[in-house]
């Protein structure tokens, strides 16, 4: 470790990181457009500029990015020399940048922007006309590139280069010409697209999917965890004013994910967002229709099938958290048996950056808890043994499908607790519960590592938790009946 | 069976006068209220406004009825009765014309009776008026209510007494209780002989007095409104509250043609000794008019009085007053 | 401490009636002066160009609204009367509103939507009358808010000129 002076205070810098992550580390922010502390560093902007101070030499202001750290450094980020370096770079930068702010997707959480207001620098002197370029130029499905906006920091081609490993974009042209391009306008591939437009400090990467979708001050955004896959990516879930989940972005976290995420993960909200959720409780009438009924009755036959069918099956869905996991072994144990998970296939997405191909975000913490998995083979075996299956916890219908349901026996009673409305004909019992952005638990990832999944939006009206469910359940197993009204 | 008959119309119209006129009058004081203030007043509901009384009328019928938690509820709803009450029985006495005869038949006087102590009467029933203020305040429950109560009752006390010495001057002047008989002894031709030349100071003191009695600015203690709300009638809403409403301005109209009778000659015309009958009410009725209109004109001039100024004015200032006024009149009697 | 002089009155003065009279005299007198009640229906406020009304939307000659839907309105808005949703368009400015609903129940016309816009698009109109039979008909959608040029030009031209103080 080595000792510098930012802004009058003796801090200690990691020798192999340049200064400004060091000045960052330590609470003084340096602003940046080129700079990512995923990436690598090439001081193109030059807008991270700090007065550097070294032993007898003179005061003078360097590019904080490219800068290694040295014992002894004294650092200024706020003196007037940094400043106006700052803003006569920003002035080349606005030379060109169009003031379509209004418009821009990116106003509001927009480096350019910030640092403009920061440093009060709104004018430029030039009066010569911006440059005139694509503003809806098409990379792919998933990225639109506004050439205008560019300010060419090269991050986005960078990231190409060194997180997915599949360099696509470059720069084109020189001079005043530069645009970020691809190879003979080819479309973007690959599963990390999404990130481009996390990574660009301006809108001019933007991504299709949230193209004039909200404005981003009306997002609240909510720290979770992402669910595709047992990664467990970092993310905050952003919902607008409706409780729409408008868009999901990872978040920092040096143990799991760094900085990026898939665009599997990404771009999973729809799902999210269905309207066809399951009643609080449903039960299958005399004319065999299910309709609506009070969730205290539904969870009293519940339990009278629990009490009755010796043999019952609990599946879970994969997306439990851990809390669940225990709640649920502990009802499968008071009914004397084992409670079990969905193991689905892995998929083919696995790669070498984040995605593990295993859809199940929460594999190892559902089997601390004392659930085992299930693959579709031992679920066809096992269900068809069964007095009684009960499935749990959502997503779990669409994993099996609907064929597993038609092939079980038709003495058998099925209880589903699900977040998607079923009306299959094989339901006794329905009982919607929260879905993933509504609740709040814990999954642990491939690495062992907990993920804390947060709820950004309350579940519908009168839906009741699945912990809470499990809990009346557990409790008032061979309890007289008022104890389940009260 | 005749006489029935005709005491029977003439109760008939004389009420029906004096509650349109107690009506009217509502609209009167907002109208000129309006006007002094440089305003329009209300001139919405009919031509200029004049079916005003009739949408307040109706709009006091829609009201919801209140009773206050802890109010004595038959006190409380008789409260409103014996204020309209007394202020519309004293109308009784009172002659607003001659002999009428109408369709070739005699139907006496244009007053309901011709009682010979009708003053007595009139000052009788009148004092029954407290009650409905004193016990409207104290059945409300309601410290407001009970403070505007008490502040009447003692101010009303107060000036009624300067107020039957002023009338006992009258009364001794004419020697009669007769109101009719007061009326006669001024109705010569010549509004000299009205008593209002002959007793100026009493006038004076009997129409401030007359104010104090009625509950009206600048003696409006019962009510003021900055200090008691709406005073002894500030828990009563609907009906209840359109009754006390209207025996206010009862009382504003009898005391109106009381100082009518008693001082501008009742219903005599200047210069005309015998004149028709309907020529004797209009006469009567402008007199009467202009004490209405000066109800109102003082109210929307004058700001209030204080309480111990009201009470120094009544029992220092008038009581002497009237008092000393009554000894001259007799002395002046008794030697011619 | 002070000594307050009382002026000694007058026998006039401590008898009150001649003021009394004097008063009376002045307030019968003000009957006769001409009313100064405006008859509202009848007789409308005076507006003009700085009379702060209802916000209303600027309509293009096209017929589009100037609204990029930037929401910048939406943030200012101390009462949170401004919904915006946005979508994109064919048009040069890429954005315009999908729906832009003002609730003039909420509404305070305090006009820092008409100053945080930066596409002149939203003003405030000369409108102040608001009535309706249920609260959804007084939430304006776009339908309700726009406006042509001409019946915004006067306060446009006033907005115009009061900025090029600063």
């Amino acid at each position: 470790m080595t000792k510098i002076i930012v802004n009058g205070r003796e801090v200690e810098a990691d020798p192999q990181k340049p200064l400004i992550a060091a000045c960052h580390n330590h609470g003084e922010h340096v602003p940046h457009y080129c700079y990512h502390p995923g990436l690598s560093a090439v001081g193109s902007c030059r807008i991270c500029q700090v007065e550097v101070k070294q032993g007898e030499m003179p005061a003078r202001v360097v590019a904080a990015c490219r800068t290694p750290v040295a014992e002894g450094m004294v650092v200024n980020t706020d003196s007037e020399g940094a400043h106006g370096s700052r803003r006569e770079c920003l002035e080349f930068l606005l030379k060109n940048h169009p003031l379509d702010c209004p418009i821009c997707d990116k106003a509001g959480e927009c480096s350019l922007q910030d640092y403009s207001f920061q440093e009060a620098q709104a004018e430029g002197r030039s009066s010569e006309p911006r440059r005139k370029l694509e503003k809806r130029k098409d990379l792919g499905d998933v990225i639109l590139l506004d050439q205008e906006r560019c300010i060419l920091c090269s991050r986005c081609v960078r990231f190409m280069e060194e997180v997915p490993k599949s360099p696509q974009l470059c720069i084109g042209g020189r001079g005043s010409h530069s645009v970020v391009e691809t190879w003979q306008d080819t479309p973007l591939s690959g599963n990390y697209q999404g990130n481009l437009a996390d990574v660009c400090p301006v809108g001019a990467l933007t991504l299709k999917d949230f193209r004039f979708q909200a404005r981003v001050w009306n997002l609240t955004r909510v720290p979770s965890t992402c669910s595709e896959c047992s990664r467990g990516c970092s993310i905050s879930v952003e919902v607008l004013r409706n409780g729409e989940v408008k868009r999901m972005r990872p978040r920092p976290n040096e143990d799991v994910n760094s900085y990026w995420m898939c665009d599997h993960g990404r771009f999973s909200e729809d799902e999210l967002n269905r309207s066809d959720r399951m009643e609080p409780a449903a039960l299958r009438d005399d004319a065999g229709q299910l309709t609506a009924a009070d969730p205290v009755d539904a969870l009293r036959v519940v339990r009278n099938l629990l009490s009755v069918q010796s043999q019952a099956l609990f599946l879970a869905s994969p997306y439990l958290t851990v809390e669940e996991g225990e709640a649920l072994s502990k009802l499968a144990r008071s009914c004397g048996t084992q409670a079990a998970f969905f193991s689905p296939e892995p998929n083919d997405l696995r790669d070498d950056v984040l995605h593990t191909g295993d859809p199940c975000p929460n594999q190892r913490g559902l089997q601390e808890a004392g659930l085992t998995p299930m693959g579709s083979e031992e679920w066809a075996a096992a269900s068809s043994s069964a007095d009684c299956v009960l499935l749990l916890g959502e997503r779990l219908l669409d994993m099996l499908g609907d064929e597993a349901l038609e092939a079980l026996p038709p003495t058998q009673r099925l209880v589903v607790m699900e977040c998607r409305a079923s009306d299959h004909a094989a339901v006794d019992v329905a009982m919607g519960i929260p879905n993933r952005v509504e609740r709040s638990g814990t999954w642990v990832n491939v690495d062992g590592t907990a993920g804390a999944i947060r709820a950004a939006r309350s579940a519908p009206q009168g839906v009741r938790a699945l912990v809470e469910l499990l809990a009346d359940l557990t409790t008032t197993s061979g309890q007289p009946e008022e104890a389940l009204s009260s | 069976m005749n006489d029935f008959l005709i005491i029977l119309i003439k109760t008939c119209v004389i009420y029906g006068g004096l509650i349109g006129a107690a009506a009217l009058m509502t609209l009167a004081e907002r109208k000129f209220s309006a006007w002094m203030q440089l305003r329009y007043g209300p001139n919405r509901v009919g031509p200029w406004g004049l079916l005003q009384p009739l949408a307040d009328g109706v709009k006091f019928i829609f009201k919801e009825e209140l009773c206050p938690d802890g109010a004595n509820p038959w006190i409380f709803r008789l409260a409103p009765i014996l204020s309209a009450v007394p202020a519309m029985l004293t109308v009784a006495v009172i002659p607003f014309a001659g002999d009428v005869t109408l369709f070739g038949v005699d139907c006496g006087n244009l007053s309901i009776t011709d009682l010979d102590i009708g003053t007595l009467f009139l000052v009788a029933i009148g004092g029954l008026s407290v009650y409905g203020v004193i016990l409207g305040g104290w059945a409300s429950n309601s410290k407001y209510s009970l403070l505007g109560g008490l502040r009447a009752s003692a101010q009303m006390i107060s000036y009624e007494l300067s107020l039957i010495m002023i009338i006992l001057c009258i009364v001794a002047m004419t020697g009669s209780l007769d109101l009719r008989a007061i009326t006669e002894s001024q109705n010569t031709g010549n509004p000299l002989s009205w008593n209002v030349f002959s007793q100026p100071l009493a006038f004076v003191i009997f129409v401030i007095a007359t104010f104090a009695e009625t509950n009206r600015h600048p003696f409006d203690f019962a009510e003021c409104e900055p200090e008691l709300v709406a005073g002894f009638h500030t828990e009563y809403s609907s009906m209840k509250f359109a009754l006390f409403f209207l025996g206010e301005y009862c009382a504003m109209i009898v005391m109106a043609c009381l100082t009518t009778t008693l001082f501008l000659g009742g219903y005599s015309v200047p210069f005309w000794e015998d004149a028709p009958w309907f020529i004797e009410l209009g006469s009567f009725c402008a007199k009467a008019g202009f004490f209405a209109f000066l109800f109102i004109w003082v109210r929307w001039t004058l700001p209030r009085f204080r309480f111990d100024q009201l009470m120094h004015l009544g029992w220092k200032v008038f009581l002497p007053l009237a008092l000393a006024n009554l000894l001259v009149t007799g002395a002046v009697i008794s030697l011619a | 401490m002070v000594i307050v002089k009382r002026k000694t009155l007058t026998l006039a003065e401590r008898l009150y009636l001649p003021e009394i009279l004097r008063g009376m005299s002045i307030t019968f007198a003000k009957m006769f002066k001409p009313k100064v009640t405006r008859q509202y229906p009848e007789e409308p406020l005076p507006t003009n160009e700085v009379t702060r009304g209802q916000p209303r939307l600027r309509q293009l000659i096209d017929g589009n609204l100037a609204c990029v839907s930037c929401g910048l309105c939406e943030a200012a808005c101390p009462a949170y009367a401004i919904t915006i949703d946005g979508q994109e368009t064919d048009r040069f400015i890429e954005r315009e509103p999908e729906k832009f609903e003002i609730d003039m129940l909420r509404c305070i016309l305090c006009g820092f939507c008409e100053e945080a816009c930066p596409k002149d698009a939203i003003f405030m109109s000369t409108e102040l009358e608001l009535a309706g039979f249920t609260r959804a008909s007084l939430k304006y959608d776009i339908d309700k808010l726009k406006r042509t040029m001409p019946e915004l030009a006067p306060r446009m031209d006033y907005i115009k000129r009061i900025n090029e103080r600063w």
